[in-house]
């Protein structure tokens, strides 16, 4: 019995990945063009392949990847900028690394929501902007939402990422600045140099980490892109739900090959997280 | 409100129907009947008995409209207990179509909420009862029995499988405070962006409200009887709907965000138009403008109005279940939907156009339906009957969605 027991407690977790497992693998034999119900027997890679040749999909890919990198790379950079900041503050640190949090509490549909009321073009700011006679009328405020070039996705991203980042590398970068780091003043670098070459090359697996679990998000997220996306190109979780919903039970595969994608790189974004986190544990072990 | 099976919905249901309808080798189209034809028998059959309603539970005045006057008249009248459950279509077809598979002649629903390719998926593949419209009298007497919305359903013929309820009708809406004009046709439309540019703009397809926008627009440029049987092929319908696309393509640099951008959906464009962003509003509840006057949302100067050359209507209509454990009970049930008094009453607590022909209706209960205050900024039931005009096949609206995304956005 004794020996029977973790394996029961595995159950409701072992059920859960069968489940989820088994759905991956639907999503992706269906994304290879086999769905009988449908009339579709063939197997073929021609969906992958219209991801890459078919201008609206190549487009919606293209964006995806845009935004991806994009936001994560801003919030990695300002977002270990605002946690040097925070951990160099002198008092009340403890209270800033708690109000960094509320963000991340946040929803990310009620910060796409905010940004609408804040920087549409009849918004909050527009209409400030106007009463203080700076704009003539809501055309000259510019248009930084549903653009296609993903203006708007990008803020919503950053707002949310920026104090996630600082957040999450805070834990590493505080153990190593008030370790190694203050060591390093001690035998008289100055604290630049010290943050420069102690501190952040130390806290770079965290940070890596931090950067991939935001690509992998913006490049999957659905409800940002369909609230503050243009209409042409979509992002790639948009247009996978569009063609997934399709009354044409025929353009499926196109869904599930996105959704195929989406699945191969946030994979290979796992595989890279695991190996940084092995590092961040070796760095851990130094620091202590 | 106006039905809106989003689009998900509908994709799930046909693929439940699809599968349902592989499992049973499309079954038995017509499944045997052995209730009595004489509507008092059926009244005998149902009384004390309970009926299910499924549908879409989203909307708040119609579920209290359905729990309160509906249920209580039933009561009173009948002794039928109205059980109204709120379900989404996919889940409700997916629910039958697995009853189906599973060979249950016995199930939980009884009356659906259905319209379009849901109708036409469940009808093909025999999961729903009938033909039953021709045993109820009120249908009979009130419902004008050669009207294209009581034979067809999108273009996809009734055969007596379901009966309509409510209609819908496609509105513009304006702040007349605003605006002096209202752009009545295509080409005052395109005057009207000239004149305010930046300050228009339209739902991208495939947004409900959007696309039955664009196939409006398409309607008023290039007429609306050829599509009525036009065959679902994406060229044929590429070059009949040419000049129209071209026409939206002329709009766009007048457009909001200069038509790179579209609001994703009504309820956007309806938030762009509270806030004054945009100038017109669209709706597939012709008396969007009274509830939303209402509730504040509008101006008190909003007006609804209507093209020259007409709007797009459309039908809710309500089916049985192939397997409907009170089959009696539910014909008594859609045939006291189809009163005057309940429709009179729906038109006032729903905001929704009756179905009921006014030609076949008494004086008196003609007076019921004149006595509903319909509310501020809406038009009167017989404007909008005037220039209602029938929906595309079901089959065509996808393909013309493609194509405005291929040919309009950004051009």
């Amino acid at each position: 019995m004794k020996r029977l027991a973790p394996l029961l407690l595995l159950l409701p977790f072992l059920a859960l990945m069968g489940l989820l497992l088994w759905a991956m693998g639907c999503a992706l034999v269906q994304s290879l063009g086999y769905i009988p119900a449908f009339g579709l027997t063939e197997l073929t890679l021609d969906y992958y392949q219209a991801l890459f040749t078919d201008g609206t999909l190549t487009a919606s890919l293209m964006l995806s990847l845009k935004v991806a990198f994009l936001s994560a790379l801003s919030s990695t950079v300002l977002g270990t900028a605002l946690c040097a900041a925070l951990l160099a503050l002198r008092r009340g640190r403890r209270g800033a690394l708690l109000l960094v949090r509320l963000p991340i509490l946040v929803p990310h549909t009620v910060t796409a929501l905010f940004l609408i009321v804040l920087l549409s073009q009849s918004g909050l700011v527009a209409r400030a902007l106007y009463a203080g006679g700076l704009i003539d009328g809501q055309e000259d405020f510019p248009s930084l939402l549903f653009s296609s070039g993903g203006m708007g996705m990008l803020l919503a991203y950053l707002w949310k990422e920026i104090p996630f980042v600082a957040y999450f590398v805070a834990a590493l970068m505080g153990s190593v600045r008030d370790t190694l780091g203050e060591a390093a003043c001690n035998l008289g670098a100055s604290p630049v140099r010290a943050f420069f070459h102690i501190t952040l090359p130390l806290s770079l697996p965290a940070i890596g980490s931090a950067f991939l679990i935001i690509f992998a998000y913006a490049f999957g997220s659905y409800e940002v892109p369909l609230l503050l996306g243009s209409t042409l190109p979509k992002a790639l979780p948009v247009q996978a739900y569009l063609e997934y919903t399709h009354p044409d039970l025929r353009h499926r595969p196109y869904a599930m090959a996105m959704n195929g994608f989406i699945l191969l790189v946030s994979l290979l974004l796992a595989l890279v997280y695991a190996w940084l986190l092995r590092r961040k544990l070796n760095a851990g072990r130094v620091v202590q | 409100m106006s039905i809106r099976f989003p689009r998900v919905l509908t994709a799930a249901a046909l693929s439940a129907a699809l599968l349902a309808g592989c499992g049973s080798a499309a079954a038995d189209p017509t499944p045997e009947q052995t209730l009595p034809t004489d509507f008092d028998s059926l009244v005998e059959l149902a009384r004390g008995t309970t009926v299910t309603f499924y549908g879409w539970g989203g909307d708040d005045a119609r579920n209290q409209f359905l729990q309160t006057t509906v249920a209580d008249t039933l009561k009173e009248k009948y002794d039928i207990t109205l059980e109204v459950v709120g379900m989404d279509i996919d889940a409700i077809l997916a629910k039958l179509s697995g009853e189906k598979g599973a060979g249950q002649t016995t199930g939980t629903i009884d009356m659906i909420w259905i319209n379009g390719e849901n109708f036409y998926s469940c009808k093909e593949n025999g999961l729903l009862y009938g033909p039953f419209t021709q045993d109820l009298p009120n249908f009979n007497a009130y419902v004008d029995q050669e009207d294209t919305e009581t034979l067809t359903d999108f273009c996809y013929p009734i055969e007596g499988y379901e009966a309509p309820y409510a209609k819908a009708q496609l509105v513009l809406i304006r702040d007349s405070a605003a605006t002096p004009e209202a752009p009545t046709s295509t080409e005052e439309l395109l005057e009207f962006v000239q004149k305010y540019p930046g300050k228009v703009t339209y739902p991208a397809p495939p947004d409900f409200t959007g696309s039955a926008f664009v196939r409006n627009v398409v309607y008023d440029i290039c007429g609306w009887e050829q599509f009525q049987d036009m065959e679902a092929d994406k060229e044929t319908l590429r070059a009949a709907v040419a000049p129209a696309m071209e026409y939206l393509r002329e709009l766009n640099p007048y457009l909001w965000n200069g038509g790179e951008t579209f609001p994703a959906s009504s309820t956007q464009l309806t938030n762009l138009f509270a806030d004054g962003e945009v100038l017109l509003d669209i709706s597939y509840s012709p008396y969007s403008p009274a509830v939303n006057i209402e509730k504040g949302i509008y101006p008190d100067t909003a007006q609804a109005f209507l093209w020259d050359n007409g709007t797009i209507g459309n039908t809710n209509y309500i089916a049985i279940a192939y397997n409907a454990p009170n089959k009696a009970g539910a014909m008594v049930v859609i045939n006291e939907l189809l009163s005057p008094e309940l429709q009179a009453a729906q038109y006032e607590a729903q905001k929704v156009l009756p179905v009921l022909d006014e030609e076949k209706l008494s004086a008196e209960e003609q007076a019921l339906f004149d006595a509903v205050d319909i509310g501020e900024g809406t038009l009167p039931q017989d404007a909008l009957l005037e220039r209602r005009l029938p929906e595309m096949p079901a089959a065509l609206v996808p393909l013309l969605e493609e194509i405005w995304t291929e040919e309009v956005v950004g051009q």
